[in-house]
């Protein structure tokens, strides 16, 4: 009897962890929304300058606007003297700063995910906790 | 929970006792105020440099502390033969393995808090701002931190020390890897390799050195899922470790 036992708490556990976990693990960027992978999504040819206004240049970037000192700035302080002359109005994600907000503390649609996984863990704690606890018991 | 607490404390004792810890706690501090010395070449960037190193800093520090702290604490206690009448009368197989975790667990937070002060000491002295997420961002570092503790003490009981520091820093390096990086170690198995990668911690969630030194702002929700993904994490790998100690055949 304990043996089933042992067996259902080990089977759920498993069954817990591979059917809320559904999925095989994923990147930020397999997931993340058209808004947040497409914010610098357009291209210049060299020492082209990117003309587009802020109004017709949408970038879906809440996290970011509103801050004194961004990333952005520091960028295109960087473009201004390069040898494009890139730069993007205040608030704007600059290029190659993707990497920048494909980490979980800018993705706010990857913190469910995470909350899950912790839940997954926590569940899985407890069954192993409980069923080895069982088997030294019998 | 009363033995548990107890046996905590003689372990809280015991670590501050060894010469391991203020070695470990006076390499982190020369290291970031080396870092602290290193040129960035451009003075507008000094601050950001300096965050940037020393947050990372920091956290390979509580690597060298779990490591340092926990890697010799069973297999001592088994060699001693002090582990025996420990678990023959007043304490269970678990309440040892908790006891002897959360005593070092509150050594390691201890002494990655120093470090922090001493980063923002060096930050001080060398006039450069102070970031109000500087001390979450060591509250999110010593919740690592607990995770690679908990990894110590799962290694610890079935691997020799010199052996458990190698094991140990590679389930860090791995658990910094993206999916995609980690699926190129073996990419003629993808799924196999994100089906692992799900088992594996994703440490990213504990670092915002970056945005940090950028000055960007985060949401307090973010610590609180980041911490409980932390803890929740910890909790599974003591399961592990617990799952084997409790096997184990200590005559």
């Amino acid at each position: 009897m304990r043996m089933c036992n042992h067996s259902i708490c080990l089977a759920f556990t498993l069954a817990f962890f591979f059917l809320t976990g559904c999925r095989t693990d994923y990147d930020i960027a397999d997931v993340a929304p058209e808004e947040h992978l497409h914010s610098e999504d357009h291209d210049h040819a060299d020492g082209e300058t990117c003309e587009e206004s802020e109004s017709d240049h949408s970038h879906g970037h809440s996290n970011e606007t509103g801050h004194a000192h961004s990333v952005n700035e520091e960028m295109e302080e960087a473009h201004a003297g390069g040898p494009s002359g890139h730069a993007h109005d205040a608030g704007d994600r600059n290029h190659g700063t993707q990497w920048f907000f494909n980490q979980p503390w800018a993705a706010t649609f990857i913190w469910k995910k995470l909350f899950r996984d912790a839940l997954i863990f926590l569940t899985l704690a407890v069954g192993i906790f409980l069923a080895t606890g069982r088997r030294r018991k019998r | 929970m009363k033995a548990v607490f107890t046996f905590s404390l003689m372990t809280l004792r015991m670590l501050f006792r060894r010469r391991t810890l203020w070695g470990i706690l006076l390499v982190i501090l020369l290291a970031l105020a080396g870092i602290a010395s290193v040129p960035s070449f451009d003075i507008s960037n000094q601050g950001r440099f300096v965050l940037d190193f020393g947050l990372f800093g920091i956290e390979v520090g509580a690597l060298l502390l779990a490591l340092g702290l926990a890697a010799n604490l069973y297999p001592r206690d088994r060699e001693t033969r002090t582990l025996m009448p420990l678990i023959a009368v007043p304490l269970s197989r678990w309440q040892y393995l908790l006891g002897r975790f959360f005593g070092a667990a509150l050594v390691q937070a201890a002494a990655l808090i120093v470090t922090c002060l001493g980063l923002m000491l060096i930050l001080i002295l060398h006039e450069l701002p102070i970031p109000g997420d500087l001390l979450p961002a060591t509250l999110l570092i010593i919740v690592e931190g607990w995770f690679l503790l908990s990894t110590v003490f799962f290694f610890s009981f079935f691997a020799s020390p010199p052996l458990n520091w190698p094991l140990t820093t590679m389930l860090f390096v791995l658990s910094q890897m993206s999916v995609s990086e980690f699926v190129s170690i073996l990419p003629s198995a993808p799924g196999l390799m994100r089906t692992v990668r799900l088992l594996l911690p994703h440490a990213d969630v504990f670092h915002i050195k970056d945005p940090i030194a950028h000055g960007f702002n985060i949401e307090p929700v973010y610590f609180l899922i980041a911490i409980f993904y932390g803890l929740c994490y910890a909790a599974f790998m003591l399961s592990l470790a617990l799952a084997v100690f409790r096997r184990r055949d200590l005559k």
